[in-house]
């Protein structure tokens, strides 16, 4: 087994670029694009907190069911993916957590909306999770 | 020419050292951030060779390079306009592509301006 010590990976070729062979052998793919640039895990009712995190700089409670995340290090732009779930850790109704309309995604920041569903109204939750999938500035 | 390492392991001076299978593994394969209202289009992705509008909230993402089976993991991120909430859910899933459904709290098919995807599993 091999071992590499290293503190930066940079693309030879183009330094933000560096190549991996898929699981099957069949294709490549850039590293840097597959690799999630921002995720957490959060709870929304009373202070919100983030369980645990990765390139979050805080979180700020915009009101009943809405949150605000900001990033330390921020993407180039705004067409990044935001995939995510949310529920009640302890029983509870279905949910459904979203980006906040256009306004709601910036490079520096996100804000998620969250629905209970057998009421259609916006709700707190206990536990929700997100992950950005795009390009670091 | 660019060279290549192999190496099962990569270790930080501080942060710890990962197993590079996790490094392939953990990475995402596709993802996606498209406009589901008029003619959709994508705003940003990774490994998206085409999307289709199926009909009113319906689409289907299409890969470059396919995934090795059907069996990967798929993430949503929901779209919301406004205050209005809106989920997705599968429709069919194919190691080249993925369809989604978009709905409303009350079920109506809907389109969204916001639709995203994050895709994890193996590559072919």
């Amino acid at each position: 087994m091999s071992t590499i010590l290293v503190d930066n990976l940079t693309g030879k070729t183009s330094a933000g670029s560096i190549t991996v062979t898929s699981e099957g052998g069949a294709a490549t793919q850039s590293l840097q694009q597959g690799l999630a640039k921002v995720w957490g895990a959060f709870e929304q009712s009373g202070t919100q907190t983030f369980y645990d995190s990765f390139n979050m700089a805080s979180i700020t409670d915009l009101g009943t069911g809405l949150s605000q995340l900001t990033m330390s290090s921020i993407m180039s732009n705004a067409n990044y993916a935001s995939v995510g779930c949310s529920g009640e850790q302890s029983g509870g109704g279905n949910r459904v957590m979203g980006v906040r309309g256009s306004a709601g995604l910036t490079t520096s920041s996100i804000v998620f909306a969250n629905y209970a569903l057998s009421t259609g109204s916006i709700s707190d939750d206990t536990r929700l999770s997100a992950s950005l999938l795009g390009d670091l500035a | 020419m660019a060279g290549t390492i192999v190496a099962d392991t990569l270790t930080h001076s501080t942060a710890g050292s990962i197993a590079t299978n996790y490094v392939v593994d953990g990475s995402a394969k596709a993802w996606v951030n498209f406009n589901g209202t008029g003619t959709i289009a994508a705003r940003d992705s990774l490994n998206l060779s085409s999307l289709t509008d199926n009909t009113t909230g319906d689409y289907t993402a299409s890969w470059s390079s396919a995934l090795a089976n059907a069996s990967y993991s798929a993430l949503y991120g929901a779209g919301v306009v406004a205050v209005i909430s809106a989920q997705e859910r599968l429709h069919t899933i194919a190691a080249g592509s993925y369809r989604i459904e978009m709905n409303e709290d009350n079920s109506a098919a809907t389109d969204s301006s916001y639709v995203m995807l994050g895709i994890h599993g193996d590559l072919a």
